[in-house]
């Protein structure tokens, strides 16, 4: 205040318009962005009807849109099977949301234990590595044998599909903080607690929020061989199913049904992390 | 008062065949209370590695330093440091990251409003109080950084080389800047720069180091009257200073 250099003001104002272009390019970016992805969506859906009513393929095998839209009526309605759409989607949505939460609450303090305890990094890295390239379906007759068919066998398996991800991002989230930052927090003389609070965690969740968003497409990737666990309903269960009778219209029901799903979680994720990491990829 | 005491650091080998590395070797200084310092020296010379280990981010392998009546043996809030790149950080406001060593000291994140303000005010960031260090420029990062420093009110003042990512002009402000500040609380501050112009406009003394093993090569007392503008840097006296200092720099260089 006061000092001969206090016309800082125009300095300020000066730098005002850094944020002000940045709005402006997302306003101008806003109007097309709202209906780029519909317009693909749209011309995916014309390619595909095109290509069902010039019968390239058999109508068994390609269904036109319009005859998956009936099957999703009937499906929704009447059920497949005896279950409907919506418990099919209840029940898939359910253990995925077990699993993948039970994996990223437990996933993420073990990678934040991992990082900063080398003993507990040196026990558990081995056992991760390990279990993550076995595919799920190779272990999935030891659940059934261990867990029997019921819903505890296919939380588990998504579970565990989903773990080694949530750990390796909150473990190399945690690793990659900068040092700078850590020697901020220790020249106030920071504890171990504000170290983790103020800095470390914050630091980590930008990558545990990219583990998150991988982890989940594995874990919906990982649903149908947990519904292959003598389901009995389920959007893999009802994929398998369908295509053993060649009803591929169901299936391509489960499969639209499943993407959506998966789009709508992973935007769910962005907005959680829009809101908890605005800092993200600009420092 | 900051005492170095035949402080040396050696790094031990790395690798096959690699050698050990004596960054710092047999260096002595001592800065008075309330005195303005700086090191400079050709890149490489163990400037910063002097810095970090007065501020306890690493330890000397031979002699002592003592800040006060202690020996330094880790950080601590009385020795504040200004990093070379804006260590804010990116998840607290410019309000938050001010407050930062504050937070710290109290355990508590509340109840600091009045001396932010203040301080927020004093280094002309108001209206800034909310935005995020990725919004500001790299000229008022920086301020924010030596707003977060001082507001713990630390007997001394650690910057390494604090305005060498700055444009011209913007250094030249915050070099400003930082003599009216340092004039009001007047802590003691050591000072890494490789620039010979500002460590004569700003300090008291400035200490010249010989290339690795970094020593002290020379000392300059610089008895330019304060309050030093910007024209300090044409006077005859200042072109003095810095054809000694570059004199020696040129010769340790060789």
């Amino acid at each position: 205040m006061g000092y001969p250099w206090s016309n800082q003001k125009t300095e300020m104002i000066e730098e005002m318009p850094m944020a002000a272009t940045d709005m402006v390019i997302m306003d101008t970016g806003r109007s097309y962005r709202g209906y780029v992805p519909w317009i693909a969506a749209l011309v995916a859906i014309l390619i595909w009807e095109a290509v069902a009513a010039l019968h390239v393929v058999s109508s068994v095998a390609l269904p036109s849109p319009i005859q998956v839209f009936r099957d999703l009526i009937a499906t929704a309605t009447v059920g497949y099977s005896g279950q409907t759409l919506l418990n099919s989607t209840l029940f898939s949505f359910g253990r995925i949301a077990v699993g993948f939460v039970l994996a990223v609450l437990v996933g993420v303090p073990i990678g934040f234990w991992m990082a900063t305890t080398d003993w507990v990094f040196l026990i558990i890295d081995p056992f991760l590595q390990f279990l993550r390239p076995i595919p799920p379906l190779a272990y999935l007759p030891l659940i059934v044998a261990w867990f029997g068919i019921g819903e505890l066998p296919k939380v588990i398996l998504i579970f565990f599909c989903t773990i080694p991800i949530i750990i390796i991002s909150a473990m190399s989230g945690v690793k990659g903080v900068q040092e700078n930052r850590k020697r901020v927090a220790q020249c106030f003389g920071a504890n171990h607690w504000q170290m983790f609070r103020y800095v470390i965690l914050p630091s980590a969740l930008p990558e545990v929020f990219t583990g998150m968003r991988v982890g989940i497409g594995v874990a919906w990737t990982c649903l149908v061989a947990a519904e292959m666990i003598a389901a009995s309903r389920g959007l893999g269960w009802m994929i398998m199913s369908a295509g053993g009778q060649l009803q591929i219209g169901v299936v391509f029901v489960g499969i639209i049904i499943i993407g959506l799903l998966g789009y709508g979680m992973e935007l769910g994720i962005r907005t959680m992390e829009k809101k908890m990491v605005p800092w993200k990829g600009q420092a | 008062m900051i005492q170095f005491m035949d402080v040396g650091k050696m790094y031990p080998a790395t690798g096959k065949g690699g050698e050990p590395t004596v960054a710092v070797q047999e260096f002595s200084l001592t800065i008075e209370d309330g005195e303005f310092c700086s090191i400079v020296g050709p890149s490489g010379c163990g400037k910063t590695t002097i810095l970090n280990m007065l501020a306890g981010f690493e330890t000397p392998t031979r002699g002592q330093i003592m800040a006060g009546d202690q020996v330094v043996t880790k950080p601590g809030p009385e020795r504040a440091v200004v990093f070379q790149r804006p260590s804010l950080l990116p998840w607290m406001t410019v309000f938050d990251n001010i407050g930062f060593g504050l937070t710290i000291r109290d355990k508590n994140p509340k109840g600091h409003n009045l001396e932010i303000t203040q301080m927020v005010e004093e280094m002309g960031l108001s209206g800034f109080e909310r935005h995020y260090p990725y919004q500001l420029s790299g000229g008022m990062q920086q301020r924010v950084s030596i707003a977060r420093a001082l507001i713990t009110d630390p007997a001394s003042l650690l910057m390494d080389e604090p305005f060498g990512a700055l444009d011209a002009q913007t250094r030249s402000d915050m070099q400003r800047f930082l003599l009216e500040l340092w004039k009001t609380s007047q802590p003691t501050v050591l000072f890494i720069t490789h620039d010979v112009d500002e460590a004569i406009l700003l300090s008291d003394r400035v200490v010249v180091m010989t290339p690795r093993p970094g020593m002290v090569s020379e000392e300059f007392q610089i008895e330019l009257k304060r309050p030093r503008k910007w024209d300090s840097i044409l006077s005859t006296e200042f072109l003095r200073y810095k054809k000694q200092i570059l004199s020696v720099l040129r010769h340790e260089a060789f």
